[in-house]
């Protein structure tokens, strides 16, 4: 085995780790925004809201990224509105179109699993709430949402870590991001097997931090689940 | 764009896309069902390695699918693609063949559509056969089934019932998947539009078709998957 | 009906339908069954009692290897299943030939266990047809006998979740028959059931008991146990503490145990 390649590979996709975590993060930041604006709107009860979001979340879910990926950065220059207009400067950028076509199609998932959390929420705690003389709006901001997202963290935790991967179609239109790098070096080198290898490491790094993380939040934002004392060990009576 | 561009672009007639996108829609689904099928297959062995392997096997099978939970699935496509030239060429050059040589696209598409959905069904199998109640195995057992009768008349059946919800679920994404393939140069719906797109200069109203077009099969086959289910649980569900 | 009768026994002497030696389990450092003996011959009616814990249902699924026995020798019509040692404990030596002898012990479990993804035909049917090898037409004909014996002959098309729990345990029953068993096991039939379905359950068993079938039931239902079984086994903490004709065993305990676990 040829460990100086390995190493020299490594060095090579270094660099596509700052780019890959940035589109992830940014579309993931923005994709919640709009992810729970779109659960807002589906459990609002206001019917033209409700089918506005339920229309979002199938035509996003039932079609593949690197469609969306391709109808925002080829497809929007078929118009020369958007090519006159002043959105075009961000339009024209492949880190843009990556960015607005992940967070898109994030905000289609989570929105869903946002309004898991939601309508996890105990009705019995919303009436309590209420009874504190509470508003609509304070009742949501204080008791709701944080139990919501508490009970949606791991789920989204998954989310995340898909974007991750999702980060890598970035790489078919021109970004230069872990995969883009990776494909360009099997094409100088033709040792894919090598370079996947290097590649699938530092993503499963990523990853891997990434599901830490989100344990560590789970377990910050929970501590009414944490047992209070210590674990007392239950010795087994010899059974007779 | 005049109002009749895409009625007379998506024609059938000699010039119009119609004919192209429809051979690429078949080629799409014949990619995704033949990478569905044969991941079903990985599948069944993980399972099966997870549920009674010894501690390797079943080291190697959690080791699968945590590293495809983690690695994007276009790695996976670069490396059957250009891997298997890493593997064919050198093979090639021994029988007198010069030059490069790799899997056909559809094959290695195939075969990485295989590997990554062959860990989504490894865990939806697995899951399923721990709801088969062990009282009905136990019951095959008692009658005098063999190990392999017991499997193939009464825990088999059962594991695949409870299994529907999720395989329809991979199948779906499978389908989206199958659009990664398009950058090996199979021509797909995907690689077709943008065929299409090239040679039209018009991206958008190809790539939108792309989308209807997966829409189309998606919706189409949950509705008949939802079928299927209804018709292989009605032992299943009460009522 | 056809059994796997023994050749080599002399004919004078009685061959056990089932016959246990010694039967011994162990879970880890807890044991079950601390050596069980019991005999049952053709056309006894064994009723076996005990607390919960007493080892009662592991005994009787040892008798088909359901459970592994951690020691001890079962014998069905005769024939003593081979066991051998492993590094993990004993285990049958050949289980073509466990195969062989369940295919002639009918079971029937507490929880039903009817196959849910067959019909109630296509459970009874099942193990005449792919275990036994029999034809079709024949295993349907004798499939709709047996469903119509147990009083449930309009619901061979039913799935089982669609039956009440006593419809499920009759036609577990039947299930059973149509092994054409030489000794049926009933481990707890009527524990699941709720108590106003109990009753129709105990009447096809009686039914059964009158046609002379050989059984070994594990019970809680003491009107069972005296007035049906030919035989009681009050097992206590995997020993059997007491054994006989019921109206001795009922009358005249001289088990302190038993007359405890009859008070209640």
């Amino acid at each position: 085995m040829d460990f100086s390649f390995f190493l020299s590979a490594f060095l090579r996709l270094l660099p596509g780790v700052p780019l890959t975590l940035q589109l992830a993060f940014v579309s993931v930041g923005l994709g919640m925004v709009l992810a729970l604006i779109l659960a807002l709107l589906r459990l609002s009860r206001i019917r033209p809201f409700e089918w506005i979001a339920r229309a979002y979340i199938f035509l996003f879910r039932s079609t593949p990224l690197l469609v969306q990926i391709f109808l925002i950065y080829y497809g929007l220059s078929q118009f020369p509105t958007v090519r006159y207009s002043v959105l075009w400067p961000i339009l024209r950028q492949p880190y843009w179109c990556a960015i607005i076509a992940l967070a898109l199609n994030t905000a289609a998932y989570g929105s869903e699993i946002i309004r898991g959390g939601l309508r996890s929420v105990p009705e019995g705690q919303i009436e309590a709430a209420r009874a504190c003389g509470m508003s609509r709006i304070t009742v949501f901001r204080r008791i709701v949402l944080p139990l919501a997202i508490r009970q949606a963290l791991p789920a989204y935790g998954n989310e995340i870590i898909l974007m991750v991967k999702a980060t890598a179609l970035a790489s078919v239109i021109t970004m230069m991001e872990i995969t883009g790098l990776a494909a360009k070096l099997i094409s100088e080198s033709y040792r894919a097997v090598e370079v996947f290898v290097v590649a699938g490491s530092i993503y499963l790094i990523i990853n891997y931090v990434i599901t830490r993380v989100i344990h560590l939040l789970e377990y910050w934002l929970t501590p009414h689940l944490r047992s209070v004392s210590t674990p007392v060990v239950i010795e087994r009576e010899d059974a007779a | 764009m005049n109002d009749f561009g895409v009625m007379t672009v998506f024609s059938f007639a000699p010039g119009g896309w119609g004919a192209a996108m429809a051979a690429a829609s078949a080629m799409t689904i014949a990619v995704a069902m033949a990478g569905f099928i044969a991941g079903a297959i990985i599948g069944t062995f993980g399972a099966w390695a997870k549920i009674s392997g010894g501690r390797i096997v079943r080291s190697v099978a959690d080791g699968y699918t945590t590293v495809l939970r983690g690695i994007p699935d276009l790695l996976v496509i670069y490396l059957f693609y250009f891997g298997s030239s890493a593997v064919l060429t050198p093979i090639g050059r021994f029988f007198g063949a010069n030059g490069f040589l790799s899997l056909p696209a559809f094959f290695a598409g195939c075969l990485a559509i295989a590997i990554v959905s062959g860990a989504y069904h490894t865990e939806v199998f697995r899951g399923a056969y721990q709801v088969v109640a062990l009282g009905e195995i136990d019951a095959a057992y008692a009658t005098g089934m063999s190990r392999a009768l017991a499997f193939r008349r009464i825990i088999a059946p059962l594991t695949l019932r409870f299994a529907l919800p999720g395989l329809a679920n991979i199948w779906q994404l499978v389908l989206k998947e199958s659009s990664l393939i398009s950058v090996t140069g199979l021509v797909e719906i995907l690689r077709q539009s943008q065929i299409g797109a090239g040679s039209t200069k018009q991206p958008f109203t190809f790539f939108l078709a792309a989308a209807i077009l997966y829409l189309l099969i998606s919706s189409a086959s949950g509705w008949l998957l939802q079928f299927a289910e209804r018709h292989f649980t009605r032992g299943l569900r009460r009522g | 009906m056809s059994l796997p009768q023994q050749q080599h026994e002399p004919a004078d002497e009685i061959v056990p339908a089932v016959r246990i030696r010694d039967l011994r389990k162990a879970y880890g450092a807890f044991e079950v069954l601390k050596g069980v003996s019991l005999d049952a011959n053709d056309g006894d009616v064994v009723s076996i009692l005990g607390s919960s814990g007493s080892g009662k249902s592991t005994m009787l699924r040892c008798i088909n290897m359901l459970e592994t026995p951690t020691g001890g020798e079962v014998s069905i019509g005769g024939e003593t299943i081979r066991m051998k040692q492993t590094k993990a404990g004993p285990k049958p030596a050949d289980r073509a030939q466990v195969d062989r002898l369940r295919a002639h012990v009918g079971m029937v479990f507490q929880s039903f266990n009817l196959w849910s993804h067959k019909t109630v035909l296509e459970n009874v049917i099942e193990a005449p047809l792919h275990v036994q090898g029999r034809s079709r037409a024949e295993c349907v004909e004798e499939a709709k006998e047996l469903l119509a014996k147990v009083g449930i002959g309009d619901k061979l098309n039913h799935y089982p979740i669609h039956l009440s729990g006593g419809q499920q345990q009759r036609a577990a029953i039947a299930r059973a028959l149509g092994q054409r068993p030489r000794v049926m096991l009933f481990d707890e039939p009527t524990s699941a059931l709720d108590p106003e379905l109990v009753g129709e359950v105990l009447k096809v068993m009686r039914a059964l008991a009158e046609e002379g079938r050989t059984m070994l039931v594990v019970t809680h239902e003491m009107g069972f146990a005296r007035e049906v079984s030919s035989k009681v086994v009050f097992l206590h903490k995997g020993v059997v503490e007491e054994e006989g004709r019921p109206d001795k065993v009922f009358s005249s305990s001289r088990s302190e145990r038993l007359r405890q676990f009859l008070m209640r």
